[in-house]
């Protein structure tokens, strides 16, 4: 009876999703099919553009020199350039999270003691993995306003290597020290930069460095060095959180 | 190049059917490990090198995707497998190990 409920509730929704989709009110489509949507007039269309400013003329990839935001992914250039502040909020609900792990498990700790040691091959092999798993996070964050991507996935993929180590080696452990270095470094130069827009152009966060050719790995001014500065503090982060977790307090 | 890359396709295919039919039918699971480990290393490579070939832009990105599956499949099957032989899981009786002359485990 309970797997029958559930079944024709899952079976009304789908027929409602569908229902509101495609049959609306006055018999039109309410859901325009891929690539019959009409941006004119839009405000997507400026970010399209990425000239909110000026005459909405098409970039080219590879061409268009000195846009307003120089990322050819719409997306970054959304994130880190027109709502930078945002941002940086999010980066500090992460400050702050991994900060109150650090208070909840914090003291002078040791590693957790596994039932079974791990062998060579497994120690050996996440070693190899490790330096992989880092080139592809930097890369990730180094081609933020390329590609998909950017700082927080980079980061997170820096993290999950951090903690492959951690599961595959008994006696692990990352400098903690140098974390809080890196993190603390990297959440400056953020609001260091952000000042220095302010400074000189006007507005927190300004993008103040030249925008280069939408499409090469040098463009989009401040885009690439915020997003590696975001990717340094979230893989930071999230390690020493994962220290947290993967170790034990010693008894006094 | 372009026929080269189809017949590396349909190898690997081939491979990774073949190795999801040795995972369906092996009786226990060391024997099923063997066989998805293999064969799906093999097709892995097979089917990542053809789309290698087909598209020549991406043969860089492919080859590190190969290395990164000839390193950490082979290495999780492993640990997998050792898992499994410590937990003393139910073992098929013509493959055990155990009554066999001259094998130890020590290495394990």
């Amino acid at each position: 009876m309970k797997k029958f409920i559930s079944l024709l509730l899952i079976a009304c929704l789908g027929a409602f999703i569908f229902i509101s989709l495609y049959f609306p009110g006055g018999g039109t489509l309410a859901f325009p099919y891929y690539g019959d949507v009409d941006l004119n007039g839009r405000v997507s269309q400026a970010y399209i553009d990425k000239s909110v400013n000026g005459p909405n003329d098409v970039v080219v990839y590879g061409e268009s020199t000195d846009e307003e935001s120089g990322s050819a992914n719409m997306v970054t250039s959304i994130v880190v350039d027109y709502r930078s502040f945002d941002t940086l909020g999010e980066v500090t609900v992460l400050l702050v999270s991994t900060l109150g792990v650090g208070i909840l498990l914090g003291g002078k700790r040791k590693r957790l003691e596994y039932k079974h040691a791990p062998n060579f091959i497994l120690k050996h092999g996440a070693r190899l993995t490790f330096g992989l798993l880092v080139v592809f996070g930097v890369y990730m964050f180094a081609h933020g306003h390329l590609t998909p991507g950017g700082g927080f996935p980079g980061g997170s993929i820096i993290a999950a290597a951090i903690l492959l180590l951690y599961l595959a080696d008994d006696e692990f452990r990352v400098k903690l020290a140098g974390i809080k270095i890196a993190e603390g470094t990297a959440g400056s130069l953020y609001v260091i930069i952000g000042l220095a827009g302010l400074a000189t152009g006007g507005y927190f966060l300004y993008n103040f460095l030249p925008n280069g050719t939408v499409g090469k790995l040098f463009s989009a001014g401040i885009i690439p060095i915020v997003y590696a500065l975001i990717g340094l503090k979230v893989g930071s982060e999230i390690s020493g959180a994962i220290d947290g977790f993967a170790t034990e307090e010693v008894a006094e | 190049m372009i026929i080269a890359a189809y017949v590396f396709m349909v190898l690997g295919g081939l491979f990774l059917a073949l190795g999801g039919f040795g995972v369906f039918r092996m009786p226990d699971v060391l024997n099923r490990i063997q066989a998805g480990t293999k064969a799906t290393t093999l097709g892995a490579f097979s089917l990542a090198l053809g789309v290698g070939l087909a598209n020549p832009d991406w043969l860089v990105k492919i080859i590190l995707i190969i290395v990164f599956i000839a390193v950490t499949n082979p290495v999780g099957s492993s640990v997998l497998a050792r898992a499994a032989y410590k937990a003393g899981e139910a073992r098929f009786e013509k493959t055990a190990p155990e009554g066999k002359e001259g094998d130890s485990n020590e290495c394990v």
